[in-house]
């Protein structure tokens, strides 16, 4: 499914349909539920679910990298995130970055600005095996373990609540769980390293873990923006930059999502419990892996249905 | 028939040499175990250096053909102006030449001027000979002894050499560049530039300036990570190397696999000494949840330095790209252009690419100033291609060879037109994770060239192919000239400075147009076969002929060949 905009808007559009669908989802009790159902009320009507298997899963990876991560790192990393999203709208006000000089390096910094606080916390989670970690622990993102991610992600008020700290109104909130819930086969695709069979096309050797592609993959889109839009700058119209913000920022509240996880193995277990630690790691990359794809598909693929009329016919 | 070419040893090496196609790609079968030169009447070439002022200037002078484009530009344009409209229906085949191999023929013979002018041809298995352009007689032949456990994706392919003071540069398929004694033949220097056992080959015109030979590197379909390198002409010496894709643009260890491979000739801006050259697709082709992110450079343009190799800037024509939509179109450079509607003087790069759109931007900063309407129809396009689990037939169009794929284009400064050969070609495509193909090459998925009838869209208009006109300051399409036949349109276009297109086609015929109009003045039918070479011209002074030159023969599996060993100069007195 493909989440609808407003026009004029980098919001987006959440029908009545869509609560209703993310409601029956996620196995609320839709006796009590109405087309107005915010996030929390949600949270309440799913209720909170114990799964062992998510709870199997969240010691594995404390155990694995207890006394590994670098809190400090990971919680400044966090922070400069959040600090980034809170102004990010700043950056769909600018729109197009500015061009002050020739080629690559003359390209304002907009989106790289957003993401810049992120990479020392990536380097560090790379440096440290974070990621084969998960890739060790974790299934593949099959329908099941993407239900349970979303339900886990619902009841987990730290990390929905932590979003409103970094902007994300109601409706942005319910876009990103609706991108969790609602793409099942598409995330199915994103096949963990050890799922690749010898022998493949490609050397497996040289793909790297299924949640390191998800984040990585996601901040390399954001990166590559602000020259992509200088470039292309005759091709944009309004709606694309308003796609490209939202996925964006979509795929940074992914990232804080993941985040926040994170930072409660490295500080051992502080506020998530091992299901919402799983919920957390597995539906921010989720998130990150739908809306990479997502604004690829809105902001780089300009076809000539999208594109703004040329000048010159 | 020209005479002398049966009898000669590196002809009869090369024709001795078999290419077939194997589980693993292209591979060469039966080739010699040492270099074969065979001299006849050597003393025949005139003793002068190729000098810095003669390639710089070569382009205006229409007594020669010194580098692939003709000039650094990259116009393949001939200010030779003997055949104009009126007089090209007198244009008659001057001579014959069985080359020596069976090979795709996709090359541009270069022609160096002098009494007489001495054309330089390469074809595959990296083979080259210096031809007495007037006479049409073998003068040397080498053919360099290609290793049998190098793989192609794509053929045997040879396009031609460089020249420079004394020596001609010849790419070899092993990514070997092999400099030889212009005057003789024999070797100077060798050297690799990347491990062919890998799956790195060599397969373009390389270009020389100010002593720097430039040269890239092929084999994107094994997953290689390409680069651009600089070696000095005299010795051998590798002065720099870049990696296309940098390492801090990919996730981890995809980068090992980048693909990225640059595999056509480079165009050079002496003014603002700058490199512009073609990056090709990310890899593996079709499968991209492996290898996250926009994978930067790939599918672009590429500016660098020549004298340090530090990329300048970067524009990517297809982010992410699932569909081999890889960007292999020589760049121009267009100086002095008026775009009015941006109110934009000064000078433009310009391609084509395999999405089927022409591409102007601006030197400095790389930035799109005109994206030209599609060459093609273009259906199903730039869309997720389906996972074979969904059991989707996923027919795109462009297909995976384009759009514009390396066929050389043409610029021509009394027109004001970039010429195009162009497919309008449907393939389908699926994702295939789950088992390996022997024989397939391209990786990551599943690729049929020639999908059942019924999953064809509607819209599709049944054109193969077609040679297309395009204004770069507009990117209007000024003509196009629908060709049609069971094969792809394959080689390159030359135009000329009283207004003509020359253009082979897949179907045999050498064809002259009138570039303003579209309209066809002459054809001459050369063959059964395709022709997949590029139209190269000059003037002798001695003769007074203009002379056109092309090689025939097709292209294996990628342009439906069949293959052929022949090269035809045709010639029309002032």
């Amino acid at each position: 499914m493909v989440t609808r905009f407003m026009v004029g808007s980098y919001k987006p559009q959440i029908t009545a349909r869509d609560r209703e669908q993310l409601a029956v989802e996620l196995g609320a009790d839709t006796s009590v539920t109405d087309s107005t159902l915010t996030l929390t009320e949600l949270r309440d009507t799913v209720g909170a679910e114990t799964d062992p298997a998510f709870a199997s899963m969240g010691k594995a990876i404390r155990a694995d990298l207890r006394g590994q991560l670098d809190a400090d790192r990971i919680q400044a990393g966090l922070s400069g995130l959040e600090a980034q999203l809170a102004r990010a709208s700043e950056v769909r006000a600018v729109g197009i970055p500015e061009r002050f000089g020739p080629g690559d390096a003359g390209v304002q910094k907009l989106y790289r600005e957003l993401i810049d606080p992120v990479w020392g916390t990536y380097d560090h989670l790379v440096d440290v095996g974070f990621f084969e970690s998960l890739s060790d622990n974790l299934p593949a993102f099959t329908p099941e373990h993407i239900d349970r991610t979303a339900r886990g992600l619902v009841t987990a008020d730290l990390l929905t609540a932590g979003l409103v700290d970094c902007g994300f109104d109601e409706r942005e909130r319910t876009a990103l769980m609706m991108d969790v819930v609602n793409n099942d086969t598409r995330l199915s695709r994103w096949v963990p390293t050890q799922d690749i069979p010898e022998g493949v096309e490609f050397d497996v050797d040289y793909v790297p873990p299924l949640y390191h592609r998800a984040i990585g993959g996601g901040l390399l889109w954001i990166k590559s923006l602000d020259r992509h839009l200088v470039q292309k700058r005759i091709l944009l119209t309004e709606d694309i930059l308003d796609d490209a913000f939202w996925r964006a920022k979509a795929i940074l509240g992914g990232a804080d999502s993941f985040l926040r996880a994170v930072n409660d193995v490295a500080a051992d277990g502080s506020e998530l419990t091992d299901e919402q630690l799983i919920a957390g790691v597995s539906g921010g990359a989720a998130i990150a892996i739908v809306n990479q794809e997502e604004l690829m598909r809105e902001a780089y693929w300009i076809t000539e249905e999208k594109r703004a009329p040329s000048k010159a016919r | 028939m020209a005479t002398g070419e049966r009898d000669n040893e590196a002809v009869r090496a090369a024709s001795e040499t078999i290419v077939e196609e194997t589980e693993l790609g292209y591979q060469v079968f039966n080739a010699p175990d040492e270099p074969v030169l065979d001299q006849h009447d050597t003393d025949r070439i005139p003793r002068f250096d190729v000098t810095q002022e003669m390639l710089t200037e070569g382009g205006d002078d229409p007594t020669n053909w010194l580098m692939f484009g003709n000039n650094y530009e990259a116009h393949r344009h001939t200010t030779a102006d003997v055949i104009t409209k009126d007089n090209v229906d007198r244009l008659e085949l001057e001579y014959e030449m069985e080359v020596g191999a069976n090979s795709s023929m996709e090359g541009s013979p270069i022609i160096v001027p002098g009494d007489p002018p001495v054309m330089y041809q390469a074809n595959g298995p990296s083979h080259v000979k210096a031809i007495d352009a007037r006479e049409g007689e073998i003068l040397w032949a080498y053919t360099y002894p290609a290793p049998e456990d190098a793989v192609l994706c794509c053929d045997d392919n040879n396009r031609g050499v460089a020249v420079w003071k004394d020596k001609v540069y010849m790419t070899s398929l092993d990514s070997g560049v092999q400099a030889l004694d212009r005057y003789t033949g024999e070797e100077v220097w060798y050297v690799s530039t990347a491990d062919y056992k890998e799956g790195y080959s060599a397969t373009w015109a390389p270009i020389i300036y100010d002593g720097i030979l430039f040269t890239g590197s092929a084999g994107g379909e094994y997953g290689v990570r390409g680069f651009h390198c600089a070696i000095d002409a005299e010795t051998g010496e590798e002065l720099w190397r870049l990696e296309t894709c940098p390492e801090e643009e990919y996730v981890g260890d995809s980068i090992k696999q980048s693909g990225g491979t640059n595999w056509m000739t480079p165009t050079l801006d002496t003014e603002r000494e700058l490199l512009y050259f073609n990056v090709g697709n990310p890899s593996p082709d079709f499968n991209g949840t492996v290898r996250p992110g926009p994978n930067r450079n790939t599918c672009s343009t590429l500016c660098v330095d020549p004298r340090s190799g530090e990329i300048l800037w970067a524009h990517q024509e297809s982010a992410h790209d699932i569909w081999d939509y890889d960007s292999a179109n020589m760049r121009m450079l267009i100086r002095d252009v008026e775009i009015d509607h941006l109110d934009y003087r000064g000078d433009i790069v310009y391609n084509a690419g395999k999405t089927s759109w022409t591409y102007t931007m601006d030197p400095d900063s790389g930035d799109l100033l005109i994206r030209g309407e599609p060459l093609t129809q273009q259906i199903n396009f730039m869309r997720l291609v389906p996972h074979v689990e969904e059991e989707r037939e996923y027919v795109m169009l462009p297909g995976l060879l384009g759009g514009v794929d390396w066929q050389p284009a043409s610029y021509c400064p009394e027109t004001g037109l970039c010429y195009h050969k162009v497919l309008n070609t449907p393939h389908s495509v699926k994702w295939q994770n789950e088992e390996y193909r022997p024989g397939e090459k391209f990786w990551g998925g599943v690729v049929d060239v020639e999908p059942d009838e019924e999953d064809i869209p509607e819209e599709y208009n049944g054109h193969i192919s077609c040679i297309a006109a395009v204004d770069p300051t507009t990117g209007r399409v000024k003509w196009r000239d629908w060709i049609d036949s069971d094969r792809y349109l394959w080689g390159g276009t030359m135009s000329t400075a009283t207004g003509l297109l020359f253009a082979g086609t897949q179907n045999g015929d050498l064809i002259a147009y009138d570039g303003e109009t579209g309209d066809r003045l002459w054809e001459f039918d050369l063959s059964d076969k395709a022709i997949a070479g590029d139209p190269v011209s000059w003037y002798d002074p001695e003769t007074e002929k203009q002379y056109v030159a092309i090689q025939i023969g097709g292209s294996g599996f990628v342009g439906r060949g069949p293959r052929g060993d022949r090269l035809a100069v045709f010639s029309l007195k002032k």
